[in-house]
């Protein structure tokens, strides 16, 4: 019980000491509004247009979950045919190295011009910038299967599908889901990225047209916002994670 | 029951190829209970899982109830040194897995699985995971899950050498009973003497490099047996004489 108090309490004292500190530099230093707004002028930015900021939210939320359910549903599938076959390995692992080598920055705005400006580039970004990690932890947690178990399912004369699902995947749930969260705190970042490049809504856009009109207040409103769903996405998984696998957390 | 003929394991070495096993012949009956003992790399581990078809032999070939072994049969149990549980399922859970993998009516033997485990101490137990429980009370859930089917034979490779003295000398007394029970075939390797001839109508000794039997020993004592008692020491002396004298 003690422990579960501090853990609410001690980052929300975190918080609110850098809120403190920001908001005393504010005053000390007499720094312009314009180069950085008070958590005051935040918060009055955001009161001044609420409804219009939780629209963006809502836009820019949709393209993470979309992207990085994509993710999931394609690479998953891409893992289990990496364990299996060898030769598929050799042939789409260097493949799937290069293209997370590649800057997602640099793909955007090709992505917009292959896409245009809805949000389907969007999706797709998140989905690029999620999709290493989900493969690579799925992938290395089914192949880390301890070979005693899997000598077990052998010795009942199990077929190749009930080793893999009976056996591989679950057992390679938990890392799947340190994967998911890396993924998850990269999704949000892969949607801005889009958004700046081109769109007409979203938290991404409303950064980049209140930094021209130098509404910093706005734009500080806009990126605690990010922040914020960033938390919630991550602690949801953190959430699910602990009531899908209780054994994991005893039995690592 | 079994039939071992000529059998033979070469594993490939860094610098020569290993021969682990060199023209093994062994005949086990219906409802006997061998056990193999030997030092460790005299390849006794090798021969149990070539029986189980988990693995093929190099030269020869095993048959179990007249069929010659190619792979994992449905009607021969292997128990290994570790309980190997899948965490995430309970323990009732974990006894039903043949049950499930053999594609079998799971509510048909819930009744069966739950007699199990009342049978080796754990009532009671049935939704617990595996962490929950100590390395004993495992290893018999995986025992229970062993027995879930009713196997004609059980291949038991060291079942008991990761637990601690007491729990061991426990569970090799509750196996004893449960054969004496319920007889059937079975082949237990282990390299504790005194558990080999506390459980076993023959002991086969192994000897390493290249592993070959050495020895096929009776073992005349009335049941229950119990260890240290003069003639399982009388006994155990002997084969410990056929192991260390070479």
């Amino acid at each position: 019980m003690r422990t579960r108090v501090a853990n609410i309490v001690l980052p929300v004292l975190g918080l609110l000491a850098v809120l403190a500190l920001w908001w005393l530099a504010t005053i000390v230093f007499a720094i312009e509004e314009f180069l950085l707004p008070s958590p005051g002028d935040v918060l009055a930015a955001f009161g001044e247009y609420p409804g219009y900021l939780l629209e963006q939210t809502w836009v820019t939320l949709l393209e993470t979950v979309q992207g990085f359910g994509l993710s999931i549903v394609v690479g998953i599938p891409i893992a289990l045919l990496i364990v299996t076959s060898p030769i598929l390995e050799r042939t789409i692992y260097p493949l799937l190295l290069a293209l997370n080598a590649v800057p997602k920055i640099a793909i955007a705005p090709i992505l917009v011009v292959w896409l245009g400006f809805g949000p389907a580039p969007k999706v797709l970004l998140v989905f690029l910038v999620c999709f290493f990690p989900v493969v690579i932890s799925t992938a290395s947690g089914m192949k880390s299967t301890p070979a005693e178990l899997v000598e077990l399912m052998r010795s009942l004369d199990c077929t190749r599908r009930q080793e893999f699902f009976k056996l591989r995947f679950q057992y390679a749930l938990p890392q799947i889901f340190v994967g998911l969260k890396t993924a998850v705190s990269l999704a949000v970042i892969g949607a801005v990225i889009a958004e700046f490049v081109g769109a007409s809504a979203g938290l991404g856009f409303v950064i980049v047209s209140s930094g021209s009109s130098a509404d910093t207040a706005l734009a500080f409103a806009a990126m605690g916002l990010l922040g914020v769903m960033s938390i919630v996405l991550f602690y949801g998984l953190a959430y699910l994670e602990r009531r899908l696998l209780p054994w994991a957390e005893e039995h690592r | 029951m079994i039939v071992v003929e000529r059998v033979s394991r070469v594993f490939d070495g860094k610098a020569e190829p290993i021969v682990a096993l060199d023209g093994i012949d062994l005949e086990v009956g219906e409802h006997e209970f061998v056990a193999v003992i030997g030092r460790s790399g005299c390849g006794k581990s090798t021969l149990l899982r070539i029986v189980a078809g988990l693995l093929a032999p190099t030269a020869g070939r095993v048959l179990v109830a007249g069929e010659p072994v190619t792979r994992p049969r449905r009607d021969v149990a292997v128990m290994f040194q570790r309980p190997a549980l899948l965490p995430w399922r309970s323990v009732l859970g974990n006894v039903l897995l043949p049950v499930e993998v053999h594609g079998l009516d799971r509510q048909k033997h819930i009744a069966r699985a739950h007699e199990l485990l009342e049978l080796v101490g754990l009532a009671g137990f049935a939704a617990r995971l595996p962490h929950e429980l100590s390395g004993g009370m495992q290893q018999r859930v995986s025992l229970c899950r062993s027995l879930i089917q009713n196997p004609a034979v059980m291949l038991m490779d060291e079942p008991f050498s990761a637990l601690d003295a007491l729990t061991r000398t426990e569970l090799s007394a509750e196996l004893q009973r449960i054969w004496w029970e319920h007889p059937r075939t079975v082949v237990f390797v282990t390299h504790s003497v005194e558990e080999a001839v506390v459980l076993a109508d023959r002991v086969a000794v192994l000897t390493p490099r290249p592993g070959r039997l050495h020895e096929l020993v009776e073992v005349d004592i009335p049941r229950p047996r119990t260890a240290h008692t003069a003639r399982v020491a009388a006994v155990s002396g002997a084969l410990h004489e056929l192991l260390t004298g070479e």
